[in-house]
């Protein structure tokens, strides 16, 4: 069945819009990650202007964190002073990334920004959570338990406009949290994710947040961030297809509440090294587009898209 | 007395019209669309639109040996940048690019015969049949960082070729020899595929008879491709009102996040 998408000006394949929905909503319920950092790929790959599967996949990023936010916000696992000061530095990246967004636009460079960006991204998460994942499969088996390191006082304590924030029992400077969140504010501009796999690793190890308000407060700042973000891409860039992101939001929603129940029965760390196993294949997959010799080197490019 | 002068004037006037009429074109075209409007609802995953028509003969008697029907379907024009991706640091770049200002979106020509057998290469330049004859405008090279630059003539060639070419792998630019069939002496039909991702505007479909190489008629008739119903919609919303379109996508998605949970949490 195919429907024709008004924004991106191609039919598509309802049923495999869904499906692709509903396996990244499954992936996402049952690793607690929004699964936008796979979903775009797969919307290129299918051959969505990446314009439009960035700005698209925005919308899917909203639904998908709202869902994640309103369950920590019921456990009263969120951080909101720390989620404030996140989302700060997070709508200046926004603002900042759809800027660099139009600019690479303009210049002709985005579909290879994105493809950049995702290579590097893909492959460097996909390789740390799989020898992680190794490694954890490995301890089960012998019985090891891996040890981690125990944190000393950094950088980060020297630096100025210090804040007390209770729910994380911190007392640090608004610096770090301000940059973090502009980091991925842009990333989540121009790759249309929410960016909790930068922002978590960031809490944890950069911020030393207790893990238990960790991903409520990233959840918490995704949805704003990822919010502005679709907006902005609406506004400046038209490029926010409502069709396609109802079919992507019904697929993942759906797809989600069983990665929920799967991930209670199934074995985590296999899971964990199969979505790593994705993340690299997606990942040397747009690399190799990347450094092949193209089919054909010329391209057309559309000049002012349709203003 | 003066009036019957003046009607019998006007009387040979007008035969002397139609005979020289009669001797410039002895046939005369009639053609039809199947369809003049083709709306993209969501639906929509190309389409064929037939046009058809019969050759009026002014001189009966005499034998359509030589005649051909060519017909041009021509989109609307809008700039076309072309870039050649070059090799930098191992990794394929979009490089120089050249700018066409009035390339057709869609250009799409049936004929009963190869153009090539119909008429001479002069013809078909004159009458700027076949896209390598349409005139695309000025066209504007610019390099990486967007300065602009002088290319060789066969440089830019090349980006002319490959403009085609991109279009042609996109269905968007065709040529059917064998579109156009008669059926019998007179009537002819033609099918020309419209393929999904075609522009919107207005199209124009050209139909020419030729005799013996020379173009003895033409008659054009106007087609309007448009997005209708909630496709137009949603379109027009996204431009018009592009502020409050992304905030109702965003709320939307939301809501429905929100209803997910709802539904979640009632165990």
């Amino acid at each position: 069945m195919q429907i024709y998408l008004p924004i991106a000006e191609m039919p598509v394949n309802v049923l495999t819009i869904l499906a692709m929905g509903a396996t990244i909503g499954f992936l996402s319920g049952m690793f607690g990650i929004g699964g936008g950092f796979l979903m775009t790929p797969l919307l290129i790959f299918l051959g969505i202007p990446p314009a439009v599967a960035v700005g698209t996949q925005s919308t899917q990023v909203v639904a998908s964190s709202v869902t994640g936010a309103l369950a920590h916000f019921t456990r009263k696992s969120i951080d909101f002073k720390m989620g404030g000061i996140l989302l700060i530095g997070g709508v200046a990246g926004s603002v900042s990334g759809i800027f660099l967004f139009k600019l690479l636009t303009r210049l002709g460079q985005i579909d290879l920004v994105i493809s950049l960006v995702y290579v590097l991204f893909l492959s460097v998460i996909g390789a740390m959570m799989m020898v992680e994942s190794v490694r954890a499969i490995h301890a089960a088996r012998g019985g090891a338990v891996p040890t981690r390191r125990g944190g000393h006082h950094s950088w980060i304590h020297g630096l100025p406009f210090k804040m007390r924030f209770r729910r994380s029992k911190l007392y640090i400077s608004v610096i770090p949290p301000i940059l973090v969140g502009f980091f991925v504010g842009t990333l989540s501009a121009i790759m249309g994710v929410g960016g909790g796999f930068i922002i978590i690793p960031a809490m944890i190890y950069l911020l030393r947040m207790p893990t238990n308000v960790v991903i409520g407060t990233s959840f918490f700042q995704i949805v704003f961030v990822t919010a502005l973000t679709g907006v902005l891409h609406a506004v400046e860039n038209f490029a926010v297809d409502i069709v396609l992101g109802f079919l992507l939001v019904i697929g993942g929603v759906v797809g989600a509440q069983y990665g929920v129940r799967a991930a209670e029965k199934l074995p985590a760390e296999q899971l964990r090294a199969l979505l790593a196993a994705i993340l690299l294949l997606i990942g040397l997959r747009l690399g190799f587009d990347l450094v092949t010799t193209p089919d054909d080197v010329y391209s057309i490019v559309e000049v002012a898209p349709h203003r | 007395m003066i009036g019957s002068l003046k009607y019998s004037i006007a009387l040979a006037l007008a035969a002397a019209l139609l005979a020289a009429a009669g001797a410039a074109r002895a046939d005369q075209l009639v053609t039809d669309l199947s369809e003049h409007q083709i709306a993209i609802r969501s639906n929509f995953t190309g389409t064929q639109i037939l046009l058809f028509g019969a050759v009026e003969a002014r001189t009966p008697g005499t034998r359509a040996l030589n005649r051909d029907v060519v017909v041009v379907v021509q989109g609307p024009n809008a700039p076309a940048m072309v870039r050649r991706k070059d090799r930098v640091a191992g990794i394929w770049v979009n490089h120089d690019s050249v700018t066409y200002p009035a390339a057709p979106g869609y250009y799409a020509i049936a004929s009963t015969r190869p153009l090539e057998v119909t008429m001479t290469p002069e013809t078909r330049q004159a009458l700027r049949i076949g896209i390598e004859n349409v005139d695309l405008g000025t066209p504007e090279a610019r390099a990486i960082d967007g300065t602009p630059q002088v290319l060789q003539p066969e440089q830019e060639n090349a980006f002319w070729k490959a403009l085609i070419r991109n279009r042609q792998r996109e269905r968007l630019y065709a040529n059917v020899p064998g579109g156009v069939t008669f059926l019998g002496q007179t009537l002819f039909r033609a099918t020309v595929d419209i393929p999904a991702n075609v522009p919107v505007g207005l199209y124009t479909a050209k139909v020419y008879l030729f005799q013996d190489g020379e173009v003895i008629d033409t008659i054009s008739s106007p087609l309007y491709i448009d997005k209708r119903g909630i496709e137009r919609f949603i379109y027009r919303m996204a431009h018009s009102d592009p502020f409050l379109y992304g905030l109702l996508a965003v709320l939307g998605a939301a809501f429905a996040g929100w209803l997910a949970s709802a539904i979640m949490g009632r165990p």
